[in-house]
C-alpha cells in the first residue's frame, strides 16, 4: 500500500536530515506507530506518505514513495484526497467550514462527487463516529473530542485506504482518548484502512499497533514489530520499563500480557509507603467558587485548599471547569461567587511586579509568553523585568535543558525546549506558587521526565506549591502529591494520587493496571517497595 | 433550526424596504421599518454568530444620527424658523461662502439633520437585519461556480478573523500573568502574527490535501432552493415601495 525506497529528506536552509535512506513497505490493514523524540521528524514522515512533504513545505527528497502504485513526487497532494486522509495535530485549524456536516462534505465537493453519493456518505460517516446528534453544530462550539471525530470523519467520507494521524490523542482526555483509538482499531479491522499514527503517548497506542517505526532523530530509522523496537528503543512507554526494571524475560505491549509474566511478583510481600499530603501552611484558600458562562456552569461552589510545597494535579474531561479554576486562582477572572486567598491576598489585585513574585504561570500554549526574536532576548528580557543579575535566566535555563544556543528563534525550539524556556523565565521571577495549564502536549518521555524533576525540585527544596491541570496519567503518577478531579466545576474527588488516579479504572496508569491490586502507580514506586537493584 | 428561506431572500426584502424608507423619506415610516426590522430579527435569529450584526448595525446608526446632529448644528446651512438656542459664531474667511460655523440653531434646522441621519440610520440597519439573518456561507452558495471558488477563499479568510481575535485575548491575559502592566503593542503583535501565519500555512495544507482545487467542477452538497414561500415573500415586500411611489 505505501512503499517508501531509499528515501532522504533535508529542508531548505537547514543542515540535518530528517531521513536518510528510509526504505520500508506497509501492506493493507495495517497499524502503524511512528515514534521518535520531540522534532525527531515524525510529522514529516507522515506528510511525506501524501506529498504535502515536500510540494508544501519545499525541501530536498531523494528516493521514491509510492502510494497504491502512485508516485508522489509525480502528483499533488491533492490528487491523492481520494487516497490519503490526513488528520493533522490541530484539527480545529483544518476545519474550512463552520457547520459539522458541511465540513464532511467539502472534501467531495471539491472532487465534484454527486449530491446523491455526498448524501450517503456524509450519513454514513455520521453513524460510523455516532456524529448524528452533532451534525448542525457549529464546529466551534464542539469539545476537543468531538473536533477530532469530525476531523477523523471528514477524511473517512472520502473513502481513503490510507489514513494518516499525527498525535490524534494528544490534546483529548483519557476517555476521549480511547474512544479514538478504539475507533482507530475497529476502522483497520472492518474496513481494512491502513493507519499511520504519531503518537507521543505509547501507553495509549501501543497495545492497538502492528508495527512501529521509530525514527531515531539524526536520521537513522528502524521499523519492525512492537517488541522488536522497544526491546532496544530509548522511548518506552511504562509497562515497558517495568518488565527492563523487574528483568523480565519477556516484555509485553498489553496490560494482560504483562500481567500474566508478573504474577508471581505481585504475591511477594512489600513495603508499605503511607503518602502524606494536607499538612502544613495552606497557600491557597479556594472558598465556595461559583463562576457562570453564558450558557454553562464552569464552577460550582468549589472550595479546596492547598497547602506549601504540595504538587497538585487537576485533572478532569475536557471542559471539565479546570482552566476555570486555574484563572481564577491566578486571578485573570473575577468569580461570581466566592473568594480566591493566594498567601491571604487576593490575586485579582496583583500587579506587575508584585505578580511575577507571588504568582508564576505557564499558559497552555507556552509560547504566548514569547515575543523576542532569540532565546538571548527573552532570556535578558525576564533577567530585567525581574531585577536579577544578567544571565540567571540563561543558566536556569541552561540546567533544564543543556545545548541550546542563545541565538536560536524560539520558534525553531522543539516542544520541549520552549516550555523549558517558559518555565525558566516564570521561575526567573522566582514565584511563591506555580501554576501551569496543560504543559505537557506534545512532550516525549524524556522531556517530560526532566520536566518533573524540575518541579519536584521547586515544591519541595523551597516549600512552595505547584498546580498543574493535565490529561496526562503517567505524569501525575511521576509527580503529584495530590490530585483534585473536576467533573462539572465539581470537585468529585480530592486525595492522594494513588487513592484517586486508583479508583478509576480509567484514569489509572499502566504500571498500577498491571501490579493492581498493589498500590504502585510507577515504575519506581515498584522498585522501591520490592527493594530491587537497581 | 427555523424553516429555512433561500438565503437571497431576506435581502430582497432588505433592499426592497431600503428603496422604499429612501423613496418615502418620511421620518415616522423610516422608525416604523427599523421596528419591523427589529421585530422579524428578535423571531428569525437562531443563535448564530452573525446574528449580533444586527444590534451593531443599531448601534452605528445611532451614533450616525448622533454626529449628523452635532454637525447640522456646528456647521451647516441656516434654515429659517424657529430659534432653539444660538451658539458663537466663527467668522470664516470671505473665499468659504456659503459656509457657516455655529449661530443661531432654528428647530427646522435641527430636525432636519436628524431626520437626514435617521433615513441613514434604518438603510443601515437593514443592511444589518439582512446579514444577520442569512449565514454568510449559505449566501455563498448561491453564488454561480465560477465566482464561488473565490467566494469560498473570501470566507475562509474572514473566518480566520474571529480566531485572531481569540489569540489575541490570550496573548494579552499570559502577558499579563507574566507581569507586564504596559502591554506594548511589539508583545501582542509578534505572537499573534507568527501564530496567524503558522495556522494559514496548517489550513493551506489541510486544504490541498483534501483535494480542494483538483477538480474544476464543483459539485454542492445541500443546494438552495428557491421555493414558493420565498417568492411571496419578496412580492409583499415588493408591494412596499410600490405603495409609497403611487401614495
Amino acid at each position: 500500500m505505501i512503499t517508501f525506497s531509499n528515501v532522504s529528506l533535508v529542508y531548505p536552509h537547514s543542515t540535518k536530515t530528517i531521513i536518510e535512506d528510509l526504505s520500508f513497505s506497509i501492506v493493507e490493514g495495517e497499524m502503524v506507530l511512528v515514534m521518535g523524540a520531540t522534532g525527531s521528524g515524525k510529522s514529516s514522515l507522515l506528510r511525506l506518505i501524501n506529498g504535502l512533504v515536500p510540494h508544501h513545505t519545499g525541501g530536498i527528497l531523494a528516493g521514491d514513495i509510492s502510494v497504491d502504485g502512485i508516485s508522489t513526487q509525480t502528483v499533488k497532494p491533492g490528487a491523492l484526497a481520494h487516497l490519503v486522509g490526513i488528520v493533522a495535530q490541530n484539527p480545529i485549524n483544518g476545519f474550512v467550514t463552520d457547520i459539522v456536516e458541511e465540513e464532511l462534505a467539502f472534501g467531495m465537493e471539491a472532487l465534484n462527487f454527486p449530491p446523491d453519493v455526498m448524501r450517503k456518505r456524509v450519513e454514513e460517516v455520521l453513524d460510523l463516529l455516532s456524529l448524528n446528534p452533532l451534525r448542525h453544530r457549529s464546529i466551534a462550539t464542539l469539545s476537543g473530542g468531538e473536533q477530532q471525530r469530525v476531523a477523523i470523519g471528514s477524511a473517512l467520507v472520502m473513502h481513503p485506504k490510507i489514513l494518516v494521524l499525527d498525535e490524534p490523542t494528544s490534546a483529548l482526555d483519557p476517555i476521549a482518548a480511547e474512544e479514538v483509538l478504539s475507533l482507530l482499531h475497529r476502522l483497520v479491522h472492518d474496513l481494512s484502512v491502513t493507519v499511520v499514527i504519531a503518537e507521543h503517548r505509547l501507553e495509549r497506542v501501543i497495545q492497538f499497533v502492528d508495527r512501529i517505526i521509530y525514527i531515531e532523530g539524526d536520521g537513522a530509522a528502524a521499523i519492525g514489530s512492537a517488541d522488536e523496537i522497544l526491546r532496544k528503543a530509548d522511548l518506552v512507554p511504562p509497562i515497558i520499563r517495568l518488565a527492563r526494571a523487574l528483568n523480565l524475560a519477556e516484555i509485553g505491549t498489553s496490560v494482560r500480557e504483562v500481567r500474566r509474566a508478573t504474577e508471581d511478583i505481585r504475591q511477594l510481600t512489600y513495603r508499605e509507603q503511607i503518602p502524606e499530603i494536607g499538612s502544613g501552611e495552606v497557600a491557597i484558600k479556594v472558598s465556595s467558587l461559583t463562576k457562570n458562562y453564558v450558557e454553562k456552569i464552569a464552577l460550582k461552589s468549589l472550595s479546596t485548599e492547598i497547602f506549601r510545597g504540595e504538587i497538585v494535579a487537576i485533572m478532569g474531561r475536557n471542559g471539565a471547569g479546570k482552566s476555570s479554576l486555574l484563572h481564577t486562582i491566578v486571578g485573570v477572572c473575577l468569580p461570581d461567587k466566592g473568594q480566591v486567598r493566594v498567601l491571604g491576598g487576593d490575586p485579582y489585585l496583583l500587579k506587575g511586579r508584585q505578580r511575577r513574585i507571588t504568582i508564576g504561570y505557564v499558559p497552555q500554549e507556552p509560547s504566548d509568553l514569547l515575543y523576542s526574536q532569540s532565546v538571548a532576548g527573552e532570556c535578558e528580557q525576564a533577567d530585567r523585568d525581574n531585577e536579577i543579575a544578567a544571565g540567571s535566566t540563561f543558566a536556569l535555563l541552561n540546567r533544564l535543558v543543556p545545548q541550546i544556543s542563545e541565538k536560536t528563534h524560539p520558534n525553531d525550539l522543539s516542544e520541549g525546549q520552549r516550555l523549558a524556556l517558559v518555565l525558566s523565565i516564570v521561575l526567573a521571577g522566582n514565584p511563591e506558587v506555580l501554576v501551569l495549564d496543560e504543559p505537557t502536549r506534545g512532550l516525549d518521555y524524556q522531556a517530560k521526565h526532566l520536566f518533573a524533576i524540575t518541579l519536584k525540585e521547586f515544591a519541595k527544596k523551597l516549600n512552595r506549591p505547584v498546580l498543574i491541570a493535565t490529561h496526562d496519567v503517567e505524569l501525575v503518577a511521576e509527580l503529584a502529591d495530590r490530585v483534585l478531579f473536576l467533573a462539572e466545576g465539581e470537585i468529585v474527588a480530592d486525595g492522594s494520587t494513588l487513592d484517586v488516579l486508583l479508583s478509576s479504572p480509567a484514569f489509572a496508569p499502566q504500571v498500577a493496571k498491571v501490579m493492581s491490586p498493589k498500590p504502585w502507580l510507577t515504575v519506581s514506586d515498584v522498585v522501591q517497595a520490592l527493594a530491587i537493584e537497581p | 433550526m427555523r424553516s429555512s428561506l433561500h438565503p437571497l431572500t431576506m435581502w430582497v426584502w432588505a433592499l426592497l424596504l431600503i428603496t422604499a424608507v429612501v423613496l418615502a423619506d418620511k421620518f415616522w415610516f423610516a422608525l416604523a421599518t427599523v421596528g419591523v426590522a427589529t421585530v422579524v430579527v428578535l423571531i428569525r435569529s437562531d443563535g448564530s454568530p452573525w446574528n449580533r450584526t444586527y444590534w451593531l448595525s443599531l448601534k452605528i446608526g445611532a451614533f450616525i444620527i448622533f454626529v449628523r446632529t452635532l454637525f447640522g448644528i456646528l456647521i451647516g446651512v441656516p434654515i429659517p424658523g424657529t430659534t432653539l438656542f444660538t451658539i458663537a459664531r466663527i467668522d470664516l474667511p470671505s473665499w468659504m461662502p456659503g459656509i457657516r460655523l455655529g449661530g443661531a440653531v432654528t428647530l427646522e434646522r435641527l430636525s432636519s439633520s436628524i431626520h437626514d441621519g435617521l433615513i441613514i440610520a434604518t438603510v443601515i440597519a437593514l443592511f444589518g437585519a439582512a446579514t444577520s439573518l442569512t449565514s454568510p456561507h449559505k449566501l455563498l452558495r448561491t453564488l454561480p461556480v465560477f465566482i464561488y471558488e473565490i467566494g469560498i477563499t473570501l470566507v475562509i479568510a474572514t473566518s480566520l478573523f474571529p480566531q485572531v481575535g481569540e489569540s489575541a485575548k490570550r496573548i494579552r491575559l499570559a502577558a499579563r500573568l507574566r507581569g507586564v502592566e504596559k502591554i506594548s503593542l511589539r508583545r501582542i503583535v509578534m505572537p499573534l502574527l507568527e501564530e496567524s501565519l503558522a495556522r494559514s500555512l496548517q489550513l493551506a495544507a489541510a486544504m490541498d490535501a483534501r483535494g480542494f482545487g483538483v477538480s474544476r467542477k464543483r459539485s454542492r452538497y445541500r443546494p438552495e432552493i428557491w421555493s414558493s414561500r420565498d417568492s411571496a415573500l419578496c412580492a409583499i415586500s415588493a408591494l412596499v415601495p410600490m405603495v409609497v411611489i403611487l401614495g
